[in-house]
């Protein structure tokens, strides 16, 4: 039996393994990258050297016209894609699991499996897919929209520049309305029945039950789909590369950061790539996906209750 | 709940809702598969009918099989979604393990420090990975594509596994240690079980966005050798954009494994998701 | 052999003392138990024992070593948990060799040490079941077990009643201490169940906002307590607490007297009062009286005795069983020796 008689407490070696792995590739393949993304993007290169030119790449990209035009309308359809997640998604999702949480339903696990079947699609098929769906050659949209008499409504929607940014964005719905669903579908089902009931016995019942008792109660899940959805729209890339190019097309009015970012880091057409200008708005989107959360998690969430049962 | 006066009319409005949903997210799959396997003059004339003995052809898959390299996509996307499955829930579940665990001065720090990888997006330091992996001689190679991968999964992984790892109850992990067991052999013999069903949940989310990406593979390892299915196919359909049956192959093939897998998976990924796993 | 030593055990969460200078011996062989209210410390200095949490300051001896800072499996201790803790991926022959086979004892050897004990707890027919398998009771027989195939220096048991239904409880209490008597083992026994406490320790230790309040045996306590929270502890129901001015005691601040040392009679007596309510429990009724010199006070008679709510009866406590309690709550004597 070991006897220890000196006062020295023993170094716990083994949290340091536990950690270490996963905080070695951690800081070195994402924290540092992203610092080091931040760096590169307070150089530019002249006369095949590195030249540190403080915030000069970021007033290029706001200041100098051609820049700002291409920043601003990325930007723009950027929030305008999350928009639309916000204003279609959230809806719907809170409709598919408000239906989907109603008592005694049959066939809930086949429902609740295929409607989540589009969100673990890649962008390439889900892009691709819609693309031929839409596309005037096949036909299958307007044989659709000629089955409810709306026929001359059909466009194709890809191509037009007024309607395919909005088109893509729906696209982008379609396949993740999934998550709320599932998110508030379980928020819905951790509500007491006691609850409920009480509710019930109150004289609440039926709509003004999900109005005054269920929303009220489920606000914070959709705080955090909305943060999530937030994260992921300013991110995005995939589905416009895939279905629409790197150029965004047509004529750029797809163009969100994502691609902006692709474009600008590897050169397009006559334009060679710059990872300077690359990093630079790499930066913003950091910008402005930290001040998403930052205003998520100071202004929203302090404010959502979160009640325990 | 006792419904007393659950009616038909609402029973079948749920019902009603539910099936159109249902179709809207299933259509363009079914389509899409439904069509492949048709010759060229059906899939424009009749797209909405299954192919008979007249229309049934294997034309696409036919100039996939020859054209493409999918079966070497496939295997290199198989590799680099293992494996970086396989550190991430290693590694993850051990860092979650020591977060969750031990108290030390640093505990609540080293916690935040691995959560900014949720919130913040890998993708945005691409130009600093790539210039890392250039100056290491690593692009087009696998490797690097797991290791991106492992440090994209790894926050989310640590996150909710520490959350399950703090329900494993204290008085088995001390009769561990009274027993004699080493820290280690807690962790692997007694934690690592009971959180398996925390494990599945963990491995289907970060599996579904490592087999989906496109833009890592694109930067990183787009050589024909290191190809993945989804870039393989990307650059496939590309090419043979106006051959309908090709396209309608590539996609219909890159579909199914992924539906394969989630239809196995899809009880461990929904429970996971409505336990709250994702707070 | 299995004595037991804690000298000035101090421990902090940050700035807040769970325990406080804790001085305690156990001898070998003794059944000690540790009661006291939630949050009292009695289950950290357990665990500080146990090994599984080290001490702010202090010291900690088993048979004379100082093993303050010895991982747990090297003390020759054993546990048994409040939730059973078993193994759930082992059988209940696995989850009681496990510790053996982790120390490199010789199979036969493990063998035989894991029969000797399913013997004793009548577990035969169950060891190669998994503790899913298993009833509560049974789960705890086998968490008994894995503690007393280790044959170790020292039993630590961690409330390890509490998940029982009542019946069971009283079977296993038996068994425990029929267990102490044939194995002769030193045991540390933490609950906050006042039964169990009396009925199976040799001597009580009353712990109250990490302080050692007093230690005895379970009728010192009952007899003797020193201070206000022992005698407010021990015992049920409660102890009366009466204002000592009141009632003609002005040397001290309150009195206290047990419900079962106040007689009462409906023509005289030292405190009038009137029947608020009666809880009749069989062997025993219990009477609420409202008294306007005593306030609201507890009887205890014996058999089932009737009384209408509303009822005029005087009480009069046992002289010899009365205490008096200074403003700090210690005990000043009893009232005899004072008088």
């Amino acid at each position: 039996m070991a006897r220890r008689s000196s006062r020295k407490r023993p170094i716990r070696w083994h949290i340091g393994v536990f950690l270490a792995p996963a905080t070695v590739i951690y800081t070195a393949v994402m924290i540092l990258p992203l610092l080091g993304t931040l760096h590169l993007a307070l150089f530019r290169e002249v006369d095949r050297e590195q030249v540190f030119v403080g915030l000069d790449n970021f007033s290029t990209l706001l200041g100098d016209p051609r820049w700002s035009a291409s920043f601003w309308n990325a930007f723009r359809n950027n929030i305008w894609f999350f928009v639309i997640h916000m204003l279609v998604q959230n809806p719907v999702g809170i409709l598919l699991a408000a239906v989907l949480s109603s008592p005694r339903l049959r066939l809930r696990t086949f429902y609740r499996t295929a409607i989540f079947v589009p969100t673990i699609l890649s962008f390439v098929i889900v892009g691709f897919t819609w693309k031929l769906i839409l596309s005037p050659l096949w036909g299958i949209a307007p044989y659709f929209l000629d089955f409810v008499g709306l026929k001359s409504l059909f466009a194709p929607w890809l191509g037009k520049e007024q309607y395919a940014l909005t088109t893509l964005s729906l696209i982008s719905v379609w396949q993740f309305v999934g998550i709320p669903m599932m998110l508030i579908y379980a928020a819905l089902l951790s509500i007491p029945d006691g609850v409920l009931e009480a509710a019930e016995i109150d004289g609440i019942t039926g709509m003004s039950q999900f109005w005054r008792i269920k929303l009220p109660l489920i606000l914070p899940s959709i705080g955090i789909i909305s943060i999530l959805t937030f994260i992921g729209n300013f991110n995005a890339f995939d589905l416009v590369y895939t279905s629409q190019g790197a150029m965004a097309a047509p004529n750029f009015s797809t163009d969100i950061l994502g691609t902006f970012l692709y474009r600008t880091f590897f050169g397009f057409q006559l334009q060679l790539g710059d990872p300077h200008m690359g990093a630079a708005i790499a930066s913003m989107m950091f910008l402005i996906i930290l001040s998403g959360v930052c205003f998520y998690l100071v202004a929203v969430q302090r404010r959502l209750v979160r009640y325990q049962f | 709940m006792h419904k007393a006066r659950s009616s038909k009319i609402r029973t079948v409005a749920a019902h009603a809702i539910l099936i159109a949903y249902t179709a809207i997210a299933l259509f363009p799959v079914v389509l899409i598969v439904v069509n492949s396997f048709k010759t060229r003059q059906a899939i424009f004339r009749s797209p909405l009918s299954l192919p008979d003995s007249e229309t049934f052809s294997l034309i696409g898959y036919q100039t996939v099989f020859a054209q493409g390299n999918f079966a070497h996509y496939f295997q290199s996307s198989l590799i680099v979604t293992m494996a970086s499955l396989f550190l991430v829930l290693l590694f993850g579940a051990m860092a979650a393990f020591a977060l969750a665990e031990y108290r030390f001065r640093a505990n609540a720090l080293m916690g935040l420090y691995l959560a900014i990888g949720i919130m913040i997006p890998i993708r945005l330091g691409t130009v600093a990975i790539l210039e890392m992996m250039v100056a290491s001689r690593l692009v087009n190679t696998l490797a690097a594509l797991v290791l991106v991968y492992t440090a994209q999964g790894l926050p989310l992984a640590i996150f909710i596994l520490s959350e399950f790892m703090k329900q494993v109850s204290d008085d088995l992990k001390n009769a561990g240690r009274i027993d004699g067991f080493s820290e280690y052999t807690i962790f692997f013999r007694l934690v690592l079980p009971l959180v398996r069903p925390a494990m599945a949940t963990v491995a289907v989310f970060t599996m579904i966005p490592i087999w989906n990406d496109l833009w890592f593979p694109l930067i990183l390892a787009p050589a024909e050798a290191t190809k993945t299915i989804t870039l393989g196919a990307q650059v496939f359909i590309g090419q043979f954009v106006t051959n309908w049956n090709a396209v309608l192959s590539t996609l219909s093939l890159a579909v199914v494994p992924v539906l394969v897998l989630y239809l196995i998976f899809s009880r461990q990924l929904i429970r996971g998701i409505t336990s709250g796993a994702v707070k | 052999m299995g004595s037991l030593k804690l000298e000035n055990v101090c421990m902090s969460f940050g700035r807040v003392n769970v325990l406080d200078d804790i001085d305690l011996e156990v001898q070998d062989g003794e059944f000690v138990i540790f009661v006291g209210p939630s949050g009292c410390g009695k289950s950290t200095l357990l665990r500080i024992i146990a090994g599984l949490e080290d001490p702010t300051s202090g010291c900690v001896r088993i048979d004379g070593d100082d093993v303050t800072l010895t991982p747990p499996a090297e003390r020759g201790v054993a546990m048994v948990f409040q939730s059973y803790a078993l193994y759930p991926h082992l059988t209940v022959r696995g989850n009681m060799g496990i510790g053996l086979k982790q120390a490199g004892l010789p199979q036969d050897e493990i063998r035989e040490h894991v029969a000797e004990a399913s013997r004793m707890l009548s577990l035969d027919e169950y060891l190669d079941r998994r503790p899913a398998e298993l009833s509560g009771g049974q789960r705890q027989r086998v968490a008994i077990g894995r503690a007393i195939v280790r044959k170790p220096k020292l039993f630590l048991f961690d409330e390890p009643l509490s998940n029982l239904d009542a019946a069971l409880r009283v079977h296993t209490r038996l068994e425990i201490a029929r267990l102490h008597r044939e194995l002769k083992a030193t045991i540390i026994y933490v609950t906050h169940d006042q039964v169990e406490a009396m009925t199976l320790g040799d001597r009580i230790v009353v712990l109250n906002e990490g302080r050692i309040e007093q230690i005895g045996t379970p009728m010192e306590l009952y007899r003797n307590p020193v201070n206000l929270f022992v005698a407010g502890f021990v015992g049920s129901p409660q102890m009366n607490f009466i204002d000592a001015a009141r009632v003609g005691y002005p040397d001290a601040d309150k009195i206290g007297i047990r419900p079962e040392h106040i007689s009462v009679d409906p023509g005289k007596g030292d405190w009038e009062g009137t029947v608020v309510h009666a809880e009749h429990l069989g062997p025993d009724t219990m009477l609420y009286l409202q008294s306007d010199q005593a306030g609201l006070v507890t009887v205890r008679l014996f058999g089932e005795q009737y009384f209408k709510t509303g009822q005029t009866l005087y009480m009069t406590p046992q002289p010899e069983r009365l205490f008096r309690f200074d403003a700090k709550g210690a005990v000043l004597g009893r009232v005899p020796e004072a008088a």
